[in-house]
């Protein structure tokens, strides 16, 4: 799969993380399963997007807030996964992923912040009476395919750096499977309890978390 | 009330899909609102150019609501332009409804609903789902509640027009948020579990209660900062993936 049209399908997702429809194809869930099944590995986008899916868990679009971009940055992220040489190894392919995903989730933010700054010149001013049909139609449609070339270049650019990134130091993550996915899951737990902040905070959802954990730990254990 | 067929409707509907398509920091939704709003103002201002120019810089202004509930002020805002309305009583309208449609939104939808939909997806890939049903199942269930909720709130909007306050209330979306949050908390526990057993199964007993340290006090550092803490967690992983993969490059 060329990188022209893995870089489209992050066009694709960037449109859908705000611009068009948010059907949720952005999320690092699905776009990292897409991305893996486009690729030939579904198995490992569901790795690298749910992973990241619960890093973000915790991250509400609201407004003008910070957030982190997920679908351009998943697609790369199971994209540098999967370029890793087979010396390195899946554990080197989900660190490097991972890793990749996070950075490139804040150029991600960064390049949103920089399209909404020229969103703001493109609609017309109603304080200046430039409205007009056509002025509002055009900026709307300019501001969605400024918004599809920003995720498409994104991804592009992202996919040679984490290929980059793959080939080159693959080969030197030490830690197997267990310890990668135990170093990720620890770092995960920190959103998730910020998340249950957000829900009403621990003093207020213990018992039900507590109620969760034991009974799913218990019924895999039994089955 | 002016009649001007459902087409003219059913269009601003399809183009409230479209409504952040020009988001910015100045007007936010405004440009992305009067654009919804043309097919219908194109309509009711048929044949007066100067009322047809003054509403569309009207709801060229700024605008800001959650883009699932932002059908509930169009839907109103159409049906106040049908009526003749005051053009200062639908900006009073707009400007009332904006904060409450967006905290509203943000508590039911990505605080509530989003949230559970992909804990619900996640527990299911860990009992063994495969990738694509997994993703399947997340897609429909979640946007099964995103449509129906944009559905009802243009329908509820035009309905009632500025009166939608009281639907509002009678739906009580706090105490549904809350319901949510319940569940999503619920399921956040029975993830963890399921990691938890999984990663017994692959790294044994000590690797579970190295991890499992780390984790509690993750889950209770998290609690303590709250919203910031992805920053925390994404830079932090990052820093550690980055030494050690420095340790590997040295030797």
């Amino acid at each position: 799969m060329s990188i022209m049209l893995l870089a489209l399908l992050g066009g694709l997702f960037a449109l859908d993380g705000t611009s068009v429809g948010q059907v949720m194809l952005s999320r690092p869930l699905v776009a990292g399963v897409l991305t893996g099944w486009v690729l030939g590995d579904p198995a490992l986008g569901l790795m690298i997007g749910g992973i990241l899916e619960i890093y973000f868990i915790a991250v509400f679009p609201v407004g003008g807030s910070d957030f982190p971009e997920g679908g351009p940055p998943a697609l790369v992220a199971v994209a540098t996964a999967a370029a890793v040489p087979e010396a390195g190894g899946i554990p080197a392919g989900i660190a490097l992923g991972v890793l990749v995903g996070f950075v490139w989730s804040r150029v991600g933010f960064g390049s949103v912040q920089l399209l909404r700054r020229l969103n703001g010149r493109l609609v017309p001013d109603p304080s200046r009476r430039e409205v007009s049909p056509t002025r509002i139609v055009w900026a709307h449609l300019a501001g969605m395919a400024l918004d599809f070339a920003r995720g498409t270049l994104l991804t592009a650019v992202g996919l040679s750096l984490g290929i980059w990134v793959a080939r080159n130091l693959g080969q030197f993550w030490p830690l197997g499977l267990p310890g990668t996915l135990g170093l990720l899951g620890v770092g995960a737990c920190l959103p998730a309890g910020a998340f249950v902040r957000s829900l009403g905070g621990w003093k207020r959802r213990a018992l039900l978390f507590g109620v969760g954990f034991c009974g799913f730990l218990l019924g895999s254990a039994l089955v | 009330m002016k009649t001007i067929g459902p087409l003219p409707l059913a269009s601003a509907f399809a183009r409230s899909f479209l409504i952040q398509g020009s988001w910015n920091f100045r007007t936010m939704l405004g440009g992305g609102f009067a654009f919804a709003m043309l097919p219908v103002l194109r309509r009711v201002y048929r044949d007066d150019a100067e009322g047809y120019q003054a509403a569309l810089q009207r709801h060229a202004e700024h605008f800001n609501a959650h883009p699932y509930l932002v059908g509930i002020a169009l839907g109103a805002a159409c049906r106040m332009e049908l009526e003749g309305k005051d053009s200062e009583e639908i900006a009073r309208f707009k400007r009332a409804v904006r904060g409450p449609l967006g905290s509203l939104g943000d508590a039911l939808v990505w605080v509530g609903w989003r949230p559970v939909t992909v804990l619900a997806a996640l527990v299911l890939a860990l009992t063994g789902v495969s990738p694509l049903l997994t993703v399947a199942f997340f897609l429909l269930m979640y946007n099964a509640g995103h449509l129906v909720l944009r559905a009802w709130s243009f329908w509820v909007g035009l309905e009632q027009g500025s009166q939608v306050g009281d639907s509002l209330r009678r739906v009580a979306f706090p105490l549904q948020a809350n319901r949510l949050a319940a569940v999503g908390v619920f399921l956040l526990g029975g993830l963890i579990g399921l990691v938890a057993h999984q990663g017994w199964l692959l790294g044994g007993w000590a690797m579970t209660v190295l991890c499992g340290t780390g984790g509690v006090w993750g889950l209770w550092l998290g609690g303590l900062v709250g919203q910031r803490g992805w920053k925390w967690s994404i830079w932090g992983t990052s820093l550690a993936i980055g030494v050690i993969l420095m340790f590997g490059w040295i030797g």
